[in-house]
């Protein structure tokens, strides 16, 4: 096998668990934001009732334009806490 | 994603340019991601989640998410306290066995991808051969 390609094989890549989970918090966020305002413009009897059941872990969000940003940080803090576990124990278990 | 890269035998970070024939630029793109540090960490998080929403069901006496229809998926999975660490358990495997299954598709994708590249460039190499006969 060329020397390169050895390398490369015999590498591993290290994530950076700061930035995943910065990532993985705007995802989490915007998408809660998004399906948020998304069932609110749609309007409707019950706006999200499904939805708004979300309020039983997020205290304070319910399916209206306030909750959406209420929402988005909740989800934002939820995936900040997914990414930098998950980056943290994968680095621990890679560098072993 | 902010990465970095060590060879799995030495542990010790890659210093391309030193240490290194390879740009570290070619590393970023192609080193293979850790199996089973993968799933371990997607373990943990899926684990860590239905656990805690279990908690929280537990906590509140309601099951007002219906999370006891996992029990379809789960065996023995409920809305109880055994039901926490039964769902940390199921969420573990599960997570474990989606995170591997990541690692393994992306490496295979990047092996694919790099083999497809190898064979381009050596057609390509190649390909005014007939002329130099």
């Amino acid at each position: 096998m060329v020397p390169e390609e050895e390398q490369i094989e015999h590498a591993v890549i290290l994530l950076n668990e700061k930035l995943l989970g910065i990532v993985l918090g705007i995802l989490f966020g915007t998408g809660l934001f998004l399906v948020t305002n998304f069932l609110v413009l749609k309007g409707g009897r019950h706006v999200g009732a499904h939805l708004g059941l979300l309020s039983n872990f997020f205290p304070g969000y319910r399916v209206t334009f306030f909750g959406s940003i209420v929402g988005f940080f909740y989800m934002f803090l939820v995936g900040l806490i997914v990414g930098v576990v998950l980056g943290a124990v994968y680095n621990k278990i890679a560098k072993a | 994603m902010g990465l970095e890269m060590k060879t799995a035998s030495s542990n010790a970070p890659l210093s391309p340019g030193k240490d290194s024939a390879v740009e570290a630029q070619l590393l970023r793109a192609f080193a293979p991601l850790h199996r089973t540090a993968m799933g371990v960490a997607w373990g943990v998080v899926g684990g860590g989640l239905l656990a805690l929403a279990t908690l929280v069901a537990v906590l509140k006496g309601t099951d007002f998410l219906s999370f006891g229809l996992l029990a379809q998926f789960f065996w023995g999975y409920r809305v109880s306290w055994p039901g926490v660490f039964i769902g940390l358990a199921w969420g573990f495997a599960v997570g474990f066995a989606l995170g591997w299954g990541f690692a393994f598709v992306r490496n295979a994708t990047v092996w694919l991808w790099l083999t497809v590249i190898r064979s381009r460039a050596e057609m390509d190499q190649y390909s005014d051969l007939l002329d130099h006969l």
